[in-house]
């Protein structure tokens, strides 16, 4: 499991932080003292770091720097501090990403995957096998035996963010949320439309009934 | 200075030293002068006072026209006593001192001010930094706990962020100290970020948006502007028309720059209140609407930060047809360095 090393001096945040970063499959810890943050940061070896830029005795920016002297750990600067110079300051002293509070915790999640899989190495698989069908990612497409479609953008937005939750019931709501960061702004007659598209695409290969409608409470891929 | 003036000051003395010369002439009948010595005793002194007369309006003048002209200039008309030539007659030196004093007691004032300003503007902006955690910690708080109190307590988590973020820009706009930073950026990427932020809004209006003819590069802090798109974005949600509401947002050229334009088909703004949209606190019919909850800031502070970026916003409105909001970027040539 990967380690994830939470450097915030609000409790209330640090422990909600936790709780949801382990409930998401990581190991997240928080630093507890802060009279030698980048010594503590560094002994326990995260494989990333979730730095608040306002701590007691040393600023976030301070202990950046310091950790850059001597390791290459991802580093996500956390800040109330919204103004352009700001989030220059910040990437200058070496953080990797830079998320402003109050954070959108789904947007987090997703930079914190996304920096782990880029500091790992591990390239992304280029296919996701589903139980009935295979997803291709760099091409956008379905296939099925020989069968294969092509996917819109939006029609594979949303069958890959269902494919990451995969046998979870995913919230129309929360779908809406992850296409829009996506930057498909789309409204919900359209997803409607992508859905039932999606469907009949997944249908003409043979894999009908893949997506699961949960009144009122959203989709599920199996 | 005019001579006129100048004249009408000096004509009571004027007319004692004349009627001097007049009576010297009278007592002088009872000796018996030439013709000559008698016009020389008129004209010489006549002849001096008059130069005399002539040089110290020209002094004058040039003083007075002087100051004058640099306070046209002035943008700080009580900054005068800085920049006057200093006069060379007596009356003029009490004049300079009476302005340098004055005006060292309106810049102390000033600066009082401008200082009391810059510290509350300063608090502004750490309390608001300082809310953003607990609003943070509420946020991490529903999505640990999920449930129909929570949804319904994110809502209100986004609404006092909004408030906040309003109040932030609002401090920001009225202080005189550029706290920007102007960058290359794309109508696209900044489009973009507003969207992000204001899909609640929007999706909850149930907004069709259309975009196109966004990949102008323009040059600006992408902070304020996502602010700036963001508050007009909200408006067009806010009044969006209950059924087929259209948002259309694209990007033309012109020799003067880049014109970005919001178009929407909603309930529009009638033509009494246009010319006041842009007043602090108006909040005209629809804001009066029910439900609507106008605080009469939003275009209000989209005006002035445009003016700060050196941007032009313009609106025009058809009741029942729908508004258009412009925000025109200029090339400058000076951001190019």
């Amino acid at each position: 499991m990967q380690k994830i090393l939470i450097a915030e001096d609000d409790e209330t945040i640090r422990r909600e932080l936790k709780t949801f970063l382990n409930k998401n499959g990581y190991e997240a810890e928080a630093l507890e003292s802060f009279e030698h943050p980048v010594e503590d940061l560094l002994a326990r070896k995260p494989d990333l770091i979730l730095l608040d830029i306002n701590l007691p005795l040393t600023d976030g920016e301070y202990i950046c720097k310091e950790i850059r002297k001597t390791s290459d750990v991802p580093i996500i600067m956390v800040t109330s501090r919204d103004s352009e110079l700001d989030e220059l300051i910040c990437l200058n002293y070496g953080a990797d990403q830079y998320v402003t509070k109050p954070y959108n915790i789904q947007i987090l999640l997703a930079k914190i995957a996304g920096l782990l899989k880029r500091s790992q190495g591990s390239a992304a698989p280029d296919t996701v096998t589903l139980s009935r069908f295979t997803l291709s990612i760099s091409g956008r497409y379905i296939e099925q035996g020989g069968a294969r479609r092509e996917l819109t953008k939006n029609e594979f937005t949303i069958l890959y963010y269902l494919s990451l939750h995969r046998g979870a019931v995913v919230p129309r709501e929360e779908l809406m949320d992850y296409l829009w960061e996506s930057e498909s702004f789309i409204d919900d007659n359209t997803l409607s439309v992508n859905m039932k598209r999606l469907r009949d695409k997944l249908q003409d290969i043979g894999a009908e009934g893949s997506i699961e409608t949960k009144r009122g409470q959203g989709y599920r891929l199996e | 200075m005019r001579l006129s003036a100048y004249l009408k000051d000096k004509w009571p003395a004027a007319c004692c030293f004349l009627l001097s010369i007049a009576t010297v002439e009278i007592l002088l009948l009872a000796w018996p002068l030439s013709a000559a010595a008698r016009i020389y005793v008129c004209a010489a002194p006549v002849l001096t006072r008059l130069l005399l007369l002539l040089t110290d309006y020209d002094k004058k003048k040039r003083f007075y026209d002087d100051a004058l002209s640099k306070l046209q200039e002035l943008d700080q008309k009580y900054l005068l006593s800085e920049v006057i030539s200093s006069p060379t007659f007596a009356e003029g030196r009490i004049l300079q001192e009476l302005l340098e004093d004055t005006g060292r007691s309106m810049l102390e004032h000033v600066n009082e001010y401008k200082h009391a300003q810059e510290e509350y503007k300063d608090y502004i902006e750490l309390w608001i930094h300082e809310i953003k955690t607990p609003i943070a910690a509420g946020k991490l708080l529903t999505e640990n706990h999920p449930g129909e109190t929570a949804k319904e307590l994110q809502k209100e988590f986004d609404r006092i962020e909004a408030y906040t973020e309003q109040a932030l820009y609002y401090a920001r706009s009225s202080t005189a100290e550029k706290d920007y930073l102007i960058k290359r950026t794309s109508l696209h990427a900044l489009v973009n970020a507003a969207l992000r932020k204001n899909r609640a809004a929007l999706l909850k209006s149930r907004t069709a948006l259309i975009l196109h003819d966004l990949d102008m590069e323009v040059f600006t802090d992408s902070k304020w502007l996502t602010f700036i798109l963001g508050q007009l974005l909200q408006n067009a949600a806010k009044y969006a028309k209950a059924q087929d509401s259209r948002l259309e947002i694209f990007g033309t050229t012109s020799p003067q720059g880049v014109l970005l334009t919001l178009r929407d088909n909603g309930v529009g703004i009638s033509e009494s209140d246009l010319p006041r949209v842009f007043e602090k606190g108006f909040t005209g019919e629809n804001g009066r609407l029910s439900g609507k909850k106008s605080t009469g800031l939003g275009l209000y502070l989209c005006k002035k930060l445009c003016e700060k970026l050196g941007l032009g916003l313009t609106l025009s409105s058809k009741q029942g047809v729908g508004t258009e909001a412009r925000i025109s970027f200029p090339l400058n040539s000076h951001v190019y360095f």
